[in-house]
């Protein structure tokens, strides 16, 4: 068994683009990739996603439709918009700035000072 | 931002659907997960209920969902809303007390601001107004926008910084009917008054001439839209109809746009005709210079002329012909030496109704919004008490976790409702009302008539209003009614808190100081209205009918209109209860001015000229005018005879000084003969009411005056005066009636008592009494209501206490008196203030003020005396309340 982590706050929202950024998924869907590209590592408590997803659709990042999924019910499913693609851009920069920033700052040894 | 608004409404108009979809959604997941979990082998039951406990809290996820859509908020808004109407509909006398109150308030507001928007903001339906200027004269601080003459108005119309410059005068004119003829207010106008002006033409064409000479195209007319609507329904065929107007027939051409009424605010604009017109009966109009000829002229600045540009270009035209010899009568006053061209903006039309009426509206807006203060004064309060009626209610919410803020926004949400329905309710309250305002003003011979109407900016303002009051009286109480102390309110009965109680006495003191100060200034303003109606001017104002004749038009010679007017004379005189009939070419204070210039031989000073009066003998003691000195007119005063004159005292003193005037001799510059003067009468205040007599000068009706050219000329329009034993308003009828019989085209107009024509010229002074004493007694009913309300909550509130008192020996008088007491207190604190305020604040209006100072001091005691008076009565009921309280009940009820 991986080991669990807690989510940062803040980073939901990035992998939530993310996860639809790849294909249309429906809100378990979402929950299922993010634990899938993660290797297990990430953990979301379930209800939480959905909050995150109607804020994200209310500032027009990511779409919803209803469709059909894989074992035909009614689901539905989120795909992103030009406008989420680049928040997902920017994010993943800056998040990428973050933890270079982060590991230097933690690999420094005392020479280095 | 949009798309956020566009899903927030979406999500609030389709809420089922959202609610539903929602639902869904999570059961979806919910059902995938289980599905899951069965298919890595775990029971179906089993794996449901993991599905749901892993899920979390639905409900609550729930909310954040709907908060993340925006819902949440307008959710508690509508719960607010919803909470609000139910607290008003379980108080509904509360309630009503409420509305009502705020209603008074905003609806007073919103009628004096609708009079001020219609006197002040408006600007004049026409193309581009702001490039539009009067061109007036000025010296010293004085702009006169009506002095001028056709000659000047030529020499502007040369000028190349204008576009164009057109003329126009107000008139009145007799326009036949199928039964006589009625008096319809115009203007005449120059041929290119409405192209300069740019007027809005609704049907057919305005005029279009260049020059003002009489001619063939000549007799034409435009007429307003209230008058299409009036005389011809609204027919499109009124173009090319006809109208007799002073016997002469002119083609109706055109039809102006509804809201356009001229360039002279008030006035009503129903006829316009050319100019030229009235150049075929008095041909001198074109060249006169020896007067102004009430010629209003107006600019269109050229494009890209700034106003510096045009006063420039505008004053090299004017300082020439001013100091031209022709002008020689219109320089004779030591002030007007230095006269200068200016420009007045006339975008929003003549000033002068704006100059009149801009400080009073002021001072109103300025009282109304001071009554609206203490009608939101009383509404806190009412809502302070009713916060502590509630704070048992406010505990419960606050100790099972609603925030302070959401129960402050309750409170706030609540106040809003209430001004909204005073607004509404207030809206009501100033359509009723601004028609009596309206018909304040249109009254008399010079009627001001407005078109006062609830348009974008009224309405803007009463909703502006209405929120700021909504906010003023519902932001103390919210959160007075908050701060509550769970362990003592939550328990039954809990004591009086006592900083509500001290918000509450000093909203009372405000009510009071903010009363003292609104009837301090309306009972100056009403006794002013009183001093003016009953001092003495020096003329009699008691019994007179007075009435208009005209005889414009008619084909009469002068020595005809002699013999007609001395035959009306003697009829009148023959009818019931008359005691004297006089004529005279103008009345006491009746807006007309004729100041002429005159030359005495042998006066060395600076002449300045006369106020002029042309009457018959019977005029001085018809109005109980003294003659002082020498003789007063006589019937033996006739064509033929020698020319006489009578003079007042100040003319004696200006141009004759400390020697005996009778004997000498003067002359109206405009006129050949000398007249000599034969008595000096005593001063009058016949111009205005406020002012002394300018120096006067009285000719003699029987001796027509003979101009520079030789031509003779009767007065065609004169004043007739009767007076009478009974009431003169009832010899209207008669007078009419012998009119008709002894000439078919003399008309009779404006028939007024004396009484009323000093009314007409106290439209001011009547608006700002009437006004300001409503809103007086408005504000005392207020304070009233305030005192009366916080003395009964609190005896109501104290009810425990009064009791023990009176059971440890306290007697059923000392309760009353020391209610009384406090009431008292309360007032005279108020009192002290109020009238601190009224002293620094009344010397605003000392210029409206007529014998009285603005710090009068009988006029403070009385304030000061009704508010004593009206504090008692409104302590007193809740006195005898606590007096009669029975100690035994009081302290059982615990």
């Amino acid at each position: 068994m991986t080991k669990v982590t807690e989510l940062l706050p803040g980073t939901l929202d990035m992998l939530i683009l993310k996860a639809v950024s790849l294909r249309p998924l429906h809100g378990y869907g979402v929950l299922l990739r993010i634990a899938q590209i993660s290797g297990d590592a990430l953990q979301i408590p379930q209800g939480s996603l959905y909050p995150a997803l109607y804020r994200l659709e209310r500032d027009g990042l990511i779409q919803a439709e209803w469709g059909e999924s894989d074992n035909n019910r009614k689901a539905k499913f989120y795909t992103i918009t030009p406008s989420g693609r680049r928040r997902l851009k920017e994010d993943a920069a800056s998040w990428d700035r973050l933890v270079a920033a982060i590991a230097a700052a933690m690999s420094a040894t005392p020479s280095e000072i | 931002m949009f798309t956020r608004l566009r899903s927030t409404l979406a999500a609030i108009i389709r809420r089922d659907r959202f609610e539903h979809e929602m639902a869904e959604e999570l059961r979806f997941h919910m059902s995938a997960y289980s599905a899951d979990l069965v298919r890595s082998g775990i029971p179906p039951e089993e794996a449901e209920r993991r599905a749901r406990l892993e899920f979390g809290a639905v409900e609550s996820y729930r909310e954040e969902c709907r908060q993340a859509r925006g819902l949440r908020a307008f959710d508690e808004i509508r719960q607010d809303i919803r909470y609000a109407v139910r607290q008003m509909v379980r108080a509904p006398g509360f309630a009503a007390a409420v509305v009502v109150s705020l209603a008074l308030g905003i609806g007073a507001n919103t009628a004096i601001f609708s009079l001020m928007n219609a006197v002040l903001f408006r600007t004049l339906p026409v193309g581009n107004p702001e490039s539009l200027y009067f061109l007036a004269h000025r010296s010293g601080n004085t702009d006169s926008t009506t002095s001028s003459n056709y000659p000047l108005f030529e020499r502007y119309k040369a000028v190349d910084a204008f576009s164009g410059v057109a003329a126009f005068s107000e008139y009145t004119f007799e326009v036949s009917t199928a039964d006589g003829r009625e008096r319809v207010d115009g203007q005449y106008v120059s041929g290119n008054y409405h192209a300069v002006l740019d007027v809005p033409i609704a049907l057919g064409r305005g005029f279009s001439s260049e020059s003002d000479r009489p001619s063939a195209q000549s007799a034409i007319a435009v007429i307003s839209d209230d008058y299409w609507n009036r005389k011809f329904a609204r027919n499109p065929n009124a173009i090319g109809r006809t109208l007799t107007i002073g016997g002469r027939v002119v083609t109706i051409v055109g039809v102006t746009e509804p809201g356009f009424h001229g360039l002279i605010p008030g006035w009503r604009l129903d006829i316009t005709l050319p100019v030229a017109l009235r150049v075929v009966d008095e041909p001198w109009f074109l060249g006169a210079r020896d007067g102004w000829t009430s010629l209003t002229l107006v600019a269109r600045l050229g494009p890209g002329t700034t106003e510096g540009q045009a006063l420039a270009a505008a004053d090299a035209v004017f300082r020439p012909f001013w100091m031209e010899p022709e002008n020689a009568w219109a320089r004779r006053d030591e002030s007007t030496v230095g006269r200068s061209a200016a420009l007045v903006p006339a975008g929003k039309g003549a000033l002068d109704l704006r100059r009149r009426y801009a400080k009073p509206l002021g001072v109103l807006m300025a009282m109304v919004g001071v009554v609206l203060l203490i009608a939101c004064a009383n509404v806190a309060n009412l809502l302070l008490a009713r916060a502590t009626v509630r704070a048992r209610e406010v505990a419960i919410r606050l100790s099972i976790g609603a925030g302070r803020a959401r129960l402050v926004r309750q409170f706030l949400t609540e106040s809003l409702l209430y001004a909204t329905a005073g607004g509404l309710l207030g809206i009501l309250v100033s359509f009723a009302s601004t028609g009596a305002v309206v018909s304040l003003f249109d009254t008399g011979e010079m009627p001001i008539r407005l078109d006062v109407e609830v348009d974008g900016r009224v309405l803007a303002f009463t909703i502006a209003v209405s929120m700021l009051a909504g906010i003023v009286f519902g932001v103390l109480p919210s959160f007075a009614a908050t701060r509550v102390d769970l362990t003592r309110d939550l328990k039954e009965g809990a004591v009086v808190r006592h900083g509500r109680v001290a918000m509450g006495k000093a909203l009372v003191v405000g009510q009071v100081a903010m009363c003292v100060l609104v009837i301090a200034i309306a009972g100056l303003l009403a006794q002013t209205l009183r001093n003016l109606r009953s001092f003495d001017a020096g003329f009699e104002r008691d019994n007179i009918l007075l009435f208009n004749l005209g005889t414009v038009g008619a084909a009469i010679t002068p020595e005809q209109r002699t013999a007609l007017y001395r035959e009306l004379r003697s009829r009148l005189g023959g009818l019931p209860g008359v005691t004297a009939v006089a004529m005279s070419s103008r009345s006491p204070i009746d807006f007309s001015a004729q100041l002429r210039g005159i030359a005495v031989p042998g006066f060395q000073g600076k002449d300045e000229g006369a106020s002029a009066y042309v009457v018959t003998p019977e005029y001085f003691p018809l109005f109980g005018i003294r003659v002082l000195r020498g003789r007063g007119f006589t019937e033996q005063d006739r064509a033929g005879s020698p020319a006489v004159a009578l003079i007042n005292e100040r003319m004696a003193r200006t141009y004759f000084g400390s020697s005996d005037p009778i004997g000498r001799t003067f002359r109206f510059l405009s006129e050949k003969e000398l007249a000599t003067i034969v008595g000096v009468v005593e001063e009058v205040r016949h111009e205005q009411l406020r002012e002394a007599a300018p120096p006067t000068v009285y000719t003699v009706m029987g001796q027509p005056a003979t101009g520079l050219d030789g031509t003779v000329e009767v007065l065609s329009n004169v004043t007739v005066e009767i007076r009478s034993r009974n009431d003169p308003r009832s010899l209207v009828a008669a007078v009419r009636n012998e009119v008709r019989a002894l000439h078919p085209e003399a008309t009779v107009w404006y028939a007024r008592t004396m009484r009323q024509q000093l009314d007409a010229a106290l439209i001011r002074e009547r608006l700002l009494a009437s006004l300001s004493t409503g809103f007086g007694l408005l504000a005392l009913l207020l304070a009233f209501v305030g005192l009366y309300g916080v003395m009964s909550y609190r005896v109501a509130r104290r009810g425990r206490e009064i009791g023990v008192r009176m059971a440890l020996g306290a007697t059923r008088g000392l309760v009353l008196r020391q209610i009384v007491r406090e009431t008292m207190k309360l007032a005279a604190v108020g009192i002290a203030f109020g009238l601190a305020a009224a002293l620094a604040a009344t010397s605003v209006v000392s210029s409206f003020l007529f014998g009285l100072s603005p710090h009068d001091p009988a006029m403070f005691a009385a304030v000061v005396a009704m508010l004593m008076v009206t504090a008692l009565v409104a302590g007193f009921f809740p006195a005898r309340r606590a007096a009669s309280i029975d100690p035994m009940r009081a302290l059982r009820a615990e």
